[in-house]
């Protein structure tokens, strides 16, 4: 065994996170959907020849566990018939996780003839076959989501397999842009490929592989140092979601934590079984989601090199909503995640009492109108709508931010929907009052209010009403996310969930998302923090009396002798 | 006779370099003062009285400030009150609601400049065809107008929707406010940004109006400093964040433009450079004692965008991209985990390297490049600073100790370290272009640049290195290389399919408009005067945008969408010709070309008595000779290792390099086993 002296091995920590980041940007150059090289809806990863993670890219956060785990099932399938060039697909939720959409290119990568590791590229391909074009919500099995492909070798040492490309072209609607978008996750495998062959003809493979093993070794040693410092003791959590997507019933999530020296332990006994909504998810992209979880606690700062996240445990039922078999339907498998983060970290925020952190708004609250007109062909606008970050130990949660599964989604501006379609945004603002009290309070929601100027479709996927941002450390819940439909008969709903329907001119939408969790008692919170949040329109003068106990006058300021003393 | 010269200085938070050109023979000359932070003109004075004896005079001054910059940074700009739609208050401070670091629960938007108490809405609204919705609601405005007895506002920002398809709204609130509060500047986000995006434009304005009275401040002190050594007419010129120059009159009334007005020189002195050697691309790195910034030259032109971050907010306005590669010279060497790591920490420059002897007790790379001889210890920044090399040697050996390493093999492995991590970033921005990093040259400029080039380059693979003309003030060089230039862009959305060639003339005619007088109020008129005419287009479906360039003459519908396929061909590596395209703005760019003599190469001057040094190579000791630079004549060839001085870098040529002059003085240097 040759050894990688410490120089070495700083050199290629730094090149596997370099190189990840330029097979992403040559990714991100040259795909061809927007919802990639925009949306940045990927990710992409250098792996050692056994699938250990070395360097990760990723636009999503959520992206961040699960592409290790598709070199194992290529290897699993392939053995020793992997070849220089060769290039396989996967998207199976059941073996990924995720939904059918996510497809996974991986690649191995060959050095003077031997196997010296694994490039790998997941992209969101914006229709995969399913029952309806984009994202089904009804759907309530797999068969109706599309194109369901285990490993699967599509490029036979450098050769495309003509049969599978038709293959693939013959199950989409978007028969140009999901090639186009295969080629772009191909070209950032070679990308990893050319620039780790560039390395190793410097250092040598012996070098190389005795300097990753370093590398492992190092993340490893952080992790456990981490995880011994905080405190021992087991914890547990749960909340509801409001439906699976389908039917009416809430669905239970429970999550138990437990740290016990250099261990960190999950179990999701007590979460609801398989439900027959699309908000099924695969284990592996559970534990990617948990392992995000436990970055933004234990180390957000550090680069995601091999090694890490080997002292978290996760334990899954057979029967459960976030442990998906065939044929659970998987679409919406993002819903689930963002109530089990909170509950993880609040979890931990036992542990770690200087980095607690109330619950968040939760969800993407997704909004999408539709139609086809003469002038501009098919148009669509749809986006994820911001909400309210839970309150910290030392300071206040953010307002108007995306949720944790997401990470780089902007709003679209009202001036570039009304120039582009037939849809006037009447409102876009902080929702006030919607933030959880506390010493250190939650951050506020968003009102968004849009009105429809022709007949078109629209569809709302709003989540979090029966669980709404809880607190921590006696701060108060956050408001949960609401609806208003407003017709030009003057009819009114609310539906938080609403697959495509007509809307008539003239018909307005108010969405209005969900605060965070505060968290400390807000009795605590000082006169001049609250007489503030008056002043800019985030608490209103009752809130400030009833969930402060802060009287404000007319003039702004606080009115001592009616307050209730600090 | 009285000599003319040319002069430009760049305003550095440390020094002040100076760039002086002899207008009868195009000869330039350099020098370093030190910055006067409290009155920069001090300095700018000092470095002008060096350079110009009695018989000098100013011709043309050009300068670059950090003024600005600063005053955003340190967050000492004015207090400003922002006006917005009612319903529409929180746009500032919601901003684009995406996260900055994406793995973190605990990251905080940008801290906006207003913060939201200090936003007033008004009832109106103005729709996306430049129609009337509501009518404007001016006694909204008296709730401002009362504020303004307590809260000192020095300046007030309108950003109102849609006003780049109709300004009536914001106009007319100007009127009200302005008759109200004659004493208050007040910006409209029409006149400085007349763009769509409501966030992106607002926070524009914003910056503008906080940063008018600062910069306004700034330029009339300079003005009345520099009195009578400003040439007839008294024309201050200084640098803008799009490479161009503008008159001191043309920065008051367009602050922001002024914001990057500093870093942009090292690029335009990229794109002389590259016009004076024929060598069309380049990538571009500015390496000073704590900072590491690059840039590229394509085919001869800078590259540029049509938006700026600055401290998380977004600023839309042409500017030359300037990649902030990280720490440099001041990167921490420190250990995790048994590890050894470089960065991204930096020591700055308080306390700075240990050599500075200023407290510093963490070895950076400056300390490495002090121990193995890089650096002349006895000679730094001019001789205005002793480095002290055992601190640095002691400090290097203790963190080596726990790798069974001594101070030089220590210090080996932290410039092996950060050399490879800039490559490494460098690489990542060529590759987001679709360019091959080995196809270009590397120009090394800053006080520490021409030391680190070649090892930079062994790791990039590129075969030449340049180091241009007076690589210590290289940004100053660039200022005097370029032309007045404004930029002026109108939001002009439809399916290319859609408009009438008509319709986009008479567009761009209504800027050019616009840019004449502009360029006449700097006394620039004639066939001095030139444009150039560029569209932002994207494919249906898409939000990015490219900017593409028109040719000369009549608007040609099919050539520029032809060209717009090639552009996407060439950045993204693919096209879609069959696809429908939207243009979303015009923009215009209005030069006037200043007159200005060829650049000449310095004289050669007899060399010095020679002179060697310690420098270690590849783990051991070796005796270099040190050359003067400009003792080194046309054809001869310089053999590393060897060590290259002048008045401000030192060259560092590593064994297997040779150095030699090319066109215009600039050195080019090239590996033997790459020739």
């Amino acid at each position: 065994m040759s050894i990688a002296d410490p120089i070495t091995t700083e050199v290629v920590r730094n090149f596997v996170i370099s190189c990840a980041e330029d097979m992403n940007a040559s990714l991100w150059r040259s795909a061809h959907s927007a919802i990639i090289y925009e949306g940045k809806d990927s990710a992409v990863a250098l792996m050692d020849e056994h699938g250990n993670m070395l360097g990760q890219s990723t636009g999503v956060p959520l992206f961040i566990g699960a592409i290790d785990v598709c070199v194992r099932h290529v290897k699993d399938y392939y053995g020793d018939d992997i070849h220089e060039g060769d290039i396989f697909i996967m998207n199976d939720s059941y073996m990924q996780g995720t939904h059918l959409h996510d497809v996974t290119a991986i690649g191995p990568i060959f050095h003077k003839g031997e196997l010296v590791g694994f490039g790998a590229a997941r992209a969101h391909w914006n229709d995969i076959g399913a029952m309806d074009p984009g994202s089904t919500m009804s759907s309530t099995n797999i068969y109706q989501e599309g194109l369901r492909l285990g490993p699967t070798r599509i490029v036979s040492r450098g050769k495309r397999i003509r049969e599978w490309y038709d293959h693939l072209k013959l199950n989409t609607r978007l028969e140009g842009a999901t090639i186009g978008d295969l080629g772009a996750q191909i070209a950032a495998i070679r990308t990893g490929e050319r620039r780790l062959g560039q390395l190793l003809g410097k250092i040598g493979a012996e070098t190389y592989r005795a300097a990753c093993q370093n590398i492992f070794e190092q993340a490893r040693k952080m992790d456990r140092e981490a995880i011994a410092a905080i405190r021992d003791g087991t914890w547990s959590r749960e909340g509801f979601l409001d439906n699976d997507g389908v039917g009416t019933e809430p669905v239970k999530v429970k999550l138990t934590l437990t740290v016990k020296g250099e261990e960190l332990i999950v179990d999701l006994a007590g979460t609801s079984g398989p439900v027959a909504g699309s908000v099924n998810c695969g284990a592996s992209q559970t534990e990617s989601l948990l392992r995000l979880a436990y970055k933004t606690m234990i180390s957000p700062d550090r680069a995601i090199t091999g090694g890490s996240f080997e002292t978290m445990k996760v334990i899954l039922p057979d029967e459960c909503m976030f442990n998906a078999r065939e044929p659970a339907a998987c679409e919406w498998y993002f819903t689930g995640l963002g109530l089990l983060a909170d509950l993880f970290i609040s979890c931990l925020s036992e542990a770690m009492p200087e980095r607690s952190t109330a619950a968040h708004y939760g969800d993407s609250m997704v909004v999408g109108f539709f139609s086809v007109d003469p002038k501009r062909g098919q148009w669509i606008s749809i986006e994820p709508t911001a909400g309210g970050w839970g309150g910290r130990a030392d300071s206040d949660g953010e307002s108007a931010l995306i949720n944790l599964v997401n990470g780089g989604f902007r709003n679209i501006p009202a001036e570039v929907m009304e120039t582009k379609f037939p849809v006037r945004l009447e409102e876009f603002s902080i929702r006030p009052d919607s933030a959880g009290p506390g010493k250190h309070r939650g951050g506020c929601g968003v009102v968004r209010r849009y009105k429809m100027l022709e007949d078109c479709y629209g569809a709302i996927w709003f989540e979090r009403s029966k669980t709404p941002a809880w607190g921590l450390n006696g701060g108060g819940e956050g408001k949960g996310p609401e609806v208003t439909l407003s017709f030009p008969d003057g009819k009114v709903e609310d539906p938080l969930k609403m697959r495509a329907r007509q809307l008539p001119a003239g018909t307005v939408v108010e969405t209005r998302t969900g605060g965070g969790g505060g968290n400390g008692d807000p009795m605590q919170r000082s006169f001049a923090e609250v007489a503030r949040d008056v002043s800019r329109g985030l608490v209103s003068r009752q809130a400030a009396l009833s969930a402060y106990g802060v009287a404000i006058a007319d003039d702004g300021s606080v009115d001592q002798a009616a307050s209730v003393a600090r | 006779m009285k000599t003319s010269y040319r002069v430009s200085a760049d305003i550095g938070g440390t020094f002040t370099d100076i760039v002086y050109q002899d207008v009868a023979t195009g000869r330039c000359g350099a020098t370093k003062v030190l910055s006067t932070p409290d009155n920069p003109a001090l300095a700018v004075l000092k470095g002008i009285d060096q350079v110009l004896s009695d018989n000098g005079e100013l011709a043309f001054f050009v300068h670059g400030t950090t003024v600005g910059l600063n005053a955003l940074l340190t967050r000492k700009g004015s207090k400003v009150a922002l006006v917005t739609n009612e319903n529409f208050r929180d746009i500032y401070t919601i901003q684009g609601n995406d996260r900055g670091e994406i793995f973190s629960i605990r990251w905080n938007k940008p801290e906006p400049l207003v913060p939201l108490e200090h936003t007033y809405t008004v009832g109106g609204r103005i729709a996306a065809d430049g129609g009337e919705l509501e009518p404007l609601r001016l006694s909204d405005l008296d709730r401002l107008v009362a504020a303004c007895a307590t809260e000192a506002y020095e300046a007030i920002a309108i950003s109102l929707l849609f006003s780049f398809t109709n300004p009536a709204h914001e106009l007319a609130v100007r009127d009200y406010l302005a008759a109200r509060l004659p004493d208050l500047q007040i910006v409209m986000s029409h006149k400085v940004s007349p763009e769509w995006r409501e966030f992106e434009r607002t926070s524009t304005t914003v910056t503008d109006a906080y940063l008018a009275p600062v910069v306004r401040r700034y330029i009339s002190t300079l003005q009345s400093e520099m009195g009578d050594r400003l040439p007839e007419g008294g024309a201050l010129h200084v640098m803008e964040s799009n490479g161009g120059v503008m008159t001191a009159a043309a920065a008051s009334e367009t602050p922001l433009q002024t914001l990057l007005s500093g870093p942009v020189g090292g690029a335009i002195g990229g794109k002389a450079l590259s016009a004076a050697t024929g060598r069309g691309n380049l990538i571009c790195v500015d390496m000073g004692g704590t900072s590491f910034d690059a840039s590229l030259v394509i085919d001869g032109l800078p590259s540029t965008s049509n938006e700026a971050m600055l401290e998380g907010l977004p600023i839309q306005m042409s500017v030359v991209d300037i990649h902030v590669i990280g720490a440099g010279g001041g990167s921490i060497a420190w250990k995790e985990a048994g590890a050894l790591r470089v960065g991204p920490q930096s020591a700055g420059s308080k306390p700075g390297p240990v050599c500075y002897g200023l407290g510093g007790t963490e070895p950076v790379v400056s300390d490495a490049n002090l121990v193995l001889g890089r650096l002349d210890g006895a000679n730094f920044s001019g001789g205005e600073m002793k480095l002290d090399r055992d601190g640095a040697a002691s400090a290097l050996a203790a963190l080596g100790a726990d790798f069974g390493m001594n101070a030089e093999e220590m210090a080996q492995g932290v410039i092996d370290i950060v050399n490879a991590k800039m490559a490494d970033a460098i690489r990542t921005i060529t590759i987001q272009r679709g360019i091959d990093p080995r196809e270009f040259s590397l120009v090394a400029f800053g006080g520490a640049g021409p030391a680190q080039a070649a090892a930079l380059a062994e790791e990039l693979e590129i075969s030449e290195v340049i180091i241009p003309v007076h690589p210590g003030a290289f940004s100053a060089w660039g200022m005097l290389q370029t032309d007045v230039r404004h930029d002026f862009k109108e939001t002009l959305y439809s399916f290319w399919d859609m408009i009438e060639a008509s319709t986009i003339e008479t567009a761009f005619e209504g800027l050019e408009v616009k840019g004449r007088a502009f360029l006449s109020d700097e006394g620039i008129t004639g066939d001095r005067v030139s444009f150039e005419r560029a569209i932002d287009f994207r494919y249906y479906g898409q939000e990015y945008v490219l900017t593409i360039p028109l040719a000369a003459g009549p608007i040609d519908m099919d050539r520029i969408r032809a060209d717009f396929d090639a552009a996407y061909e060439r950045q993204y590596g693919h096209n879609s010709p069959e696809n429908r395209v939207e243009m979303a703005n015009i923009r215009l760019a209005a030069l006037g070309r200043l007159e200005r003599p060829e650049n000449a190469a310095p004289e050669r001057e007899t060399p010095r008595p020679a002179r060697e040094r310690e420098v270690w190579f590849a783990g051991h000791p070796r005796t270099t000779s040190i050359i003067d630079r400009n003792s080194i004549g046309e054809g001869d060839s310089v053999r590393g290792p060897a060590i290259i001085e002048e008045v401000t870098s030192t060259t560092l040529l590593p064994p297997g390099w040779t150095a030699r002059l090319i066109e215009g003085g600039h050195m080019s240097l090239s590996r033997e086993d790459a020739a």
